[in-house]
């Protein structure tokens, strides 16, 4: 006989057929999901520990990859300055900007089968004023701008060996307030502006350009350009092109997206890097900090968790309720986090010192990165401690100390 | 004997004992005990003499170290969910510590029919009407600790009865309440027995709440040593 078969069967009192008039109004059933929140709701100086502590890590992180990537685009940005099919820089250079590349190695790349144009120019950054402390000046023959993609707009280009002369990108110009006859200091010495010009590419149109020989001689690097830009022959595979150059010319390294700038790059690798170890330690930090609370929750908790063992509730159940009450505060912590990262990037970009050098660069995946951070803290965090919760003993409740 | 002992007892044991782990400590040595359907049980003893014990075997919290124990259908040794047994079949009251402080007494019913196969929609009714039963209804939205530990004890045989079990275990439910709450409950007790035929197992200390079940069982170091109707 089932124990079923025992029970009476429903009479006149039974609760089910009864329904009672108390249970018309506020009575919400009572769900797991209520469970977590009036438990969290009971604990809000813990609760708000947890969040904080998933905050603080989501944040961290959040503000390192958004002000990383920033400053990997602006350190690639010299990448985008002209128009090319690839781009060639010297292997190995710790910043894309000490890149050298002498006048023989780029005859040798002009003669690169397969090649149809290259152009080699110098690239060099300058304050100018406190808005504009990285201020792109690129030294360019006036016979290669056709092919680099410069289009004079005011005024004329300089001649080719003409000192203190100097082209203002049409950006720039705006920006400085500038027009046609102006003077530019820069390049240590008064300019006269004798052009505007765009390549309609944004980097480019805020940058200057100035004689090679004249940006060459006042950084004495004579006879050396930066970078060279590459324009393949039609029907040449690009890919093609570049093993061959650089099976030519193994000191040189070629670039045809942005994200292979860090291989002339490697502040850049470095600080993918220290930013990939931060995430790392927030994560691990962060879980600890989690795991460890949930854990003295535990402690205080270990009745409860019998009681509900003792009535039947299952270890999985058990675990759910633990991973959830946790899942619920990173996912508010993360929230907080993500947010607050934006208003510190915001104020960080504004700070005077930091102007014009911190860009960030909130994209979606920095959001989602932040979220992953937080969610993932809160599983390793509450991992330990919820299979601890699950093998409690449901004796726990009938002993009483 | 009674004539309920011609049906197959509702709970029966043989030869039940319990080492607790360090070995040292024997609970239970043998027992044997035969539980009538629909009859009330006082399971009586000096202190240390196995009563809880006894009470955490028949519910499934634990397992004997040997020995046989069948509740209903169910052989003990043989059960696959522990918690299906436990949330189905049995209703649990104890001394303290038997409600959730923070949830309110309805939703102190309700938590033991979460998993439970009652619809969702059924719950918060059926929780009502338990409380009802146990004269606590006019509470319904109260927390805990602004019951009185008689009322709270009620709160928990209604909840003890949320998946309606055929068999009802009690371990001091009556020790830390006055005489006139402890006379509350065990009418109570008495009600549930005469009106929905649960088979009420308690363990008690106080020679008048065993006096109020058809049965009392005496325990001496982990053995039932005087058996016999209540005088
Ligand atoms: N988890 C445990 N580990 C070791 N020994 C235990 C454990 N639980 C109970 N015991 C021992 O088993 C014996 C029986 O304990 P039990 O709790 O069943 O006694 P009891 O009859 O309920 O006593 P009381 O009336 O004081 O509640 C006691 O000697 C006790 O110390
Ligand atoms: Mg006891």
């Amino acid at each position: 006989m089932g124990m079923s078969g025992v029970a009476l069967p429903p009479t006149a009192s039974d609760p089910v057929t009864q329904g009672h008039p108390e249970a018309t109004r506020h009575d919400r059933p009572l769900t797991m999901v209520a469970l977590v929140a009036t438990n969290l709701w009971a604990k809000k100086a813990r609760s708000a520990g947890i969040a904080f502590a998933v905050a603080l890590a989501v944040m961290t992180v959040v503000t390192l990859t958004v002000v990383s990537s920033g400053l990997e685009t602006a350190a690639s940005a010299v990448l985008t300055v002209g128009k090319a099919d690839f781009t060639v820089a010297q292997n190995g250079v710790s910043d894309i900007l000490y890149s050298n590349i002498d006048t023989g190695q780029l005859e040798r790349i002009g003669a690169t089968p397969g090649v149809k144009s290259s152009v080699g120019v110098l690239l060099e950054t300058e304050r100018i004023n406190a808005a504009n402390p990285l201020f792109i000046e690129i030294g360019i023959q006036p016979d290669d701008l056709t092919t680099f993609g410069v289009t004079v707009v005011a005024g004329t280009a300089y001649g080719a060996t003409a000192s203190k002369e100097v082209m203002l990108g049409w950006r720039a110009a705006q920006n400085l307030g500038l027009h046609v006859g102006d003077t530019f200091h820069a390049n240590g010495t008064a300019n006269r502006i004798v052009g505007i010009y765009s390549t309609g590419i944004s980097y480019g149109d805020s940058a200057a350009m100035f004689p090679l020989p004249a940006l060459q001689a006042y950084n004495r690097v004579p006879g050396s350009v930066s970078l060279v830009f590459v324009k393949i022959a039609p029907g040449q595979s690009s890919a093609q092109v570049q093993r061959a150059l650089t099976r030519d010319q193994p000191e040189l390294t070629t670039i045809s997206t942005l994200a292979q700038a860090g291989r002339a790059d490697r502040n850049l690798v470095f600080l993918k890097a220290a930013v990939t170890g931060s995430t790392i330690l927030a994560l691990v930090i962060g879980a600890i900090v989690v795991g460890n609370t949930m854990l003295l929750s535990l402690f205080e908790r270990t009745r409860e968790f019998g009681l509900l063992r003792a009535i039947g509730w299952g270890r999985r159940r058990v675990v759910w309720l633990v991973v959830s009450e946790s899942l619920v505060l990173a996912l508010l912590g993360s929230a907080i986090g993500v947010a607050v990262s934006f208003l510190v990037t915001t104020v960080l970009e504004a700070l005077p010192q930091l102007h014009g050098v911190l860009h960030s660069d909130f994209t979606p995946g920095a959001f989602w990165r932040g979220f992953a951070v937080g969610i993932g803290m809160a599983i390793l965090g509450s991992l330990y401690p919820s299979v601890r919760a699950a093998n409690l003993t449901p004796l726990k409740a009938l002993s009483n100390e | 004997m009674s004539e309920a002992s011609t049906a197959a007892p509702m709970i029966e044991t043989h030869g039940v004992t319990k080492v607790y782990a360090d070995g040292r400590v024997q609970a239970l040595a043998g027992v044997d005990l035969s539980v009538s359907a629909g009859e009330f049980v006082a399971v009586t003893g000096p202190s240390g003499c196995g009563k809880s014990t006894l009470l955490g075997l028949l519910a499934a919290l634990d397992s004997p170290t040997s020995g046989t124990i069948r509740v209903g259908s169910h052989a003990l040794e043989q059960l696959h969910d522990a918690n299906h047994f436990r949330r189905q079949e049995v209703g649990l009251v104890f001394q303290f510590h038997n409600l959730l402080p923070r949830l309110s007494t309805l939703h102190n019913v309700e938590i033991a029919m979460l998993g439970s196969t009652r619809p969702h929609a059924e719950r918060t009714g059926f929780a009502l009407g338990l409380l009802d039963d146990v004269g606590l209804a006019h509470l319904a939205h109260r927390r805990p600790p602004q019951l009185s530990g008689g009322e709270r004890q009620r709160v928990a045989v209604a909840r003890a009865l949320a998946n309606e079990p055929s068999v009802l275990f009690a371990d001091e439910p009556t020790g830390s309440l006055d005489s006139h709450s402890t006379e509350v409950v065990l009418a109570l007790f008495q009600r549930l027995r005469t009106e929905r035929g649960v088979t009420i197992v308690i363990v008690t200390h106080d020679e008048t709440v065993a006096a109020t079940a058809d049965r009392t069982v005496h325990m001496l170091d982990g053995r039932i040593d005087l058996e016999g109707p209540t005088p």
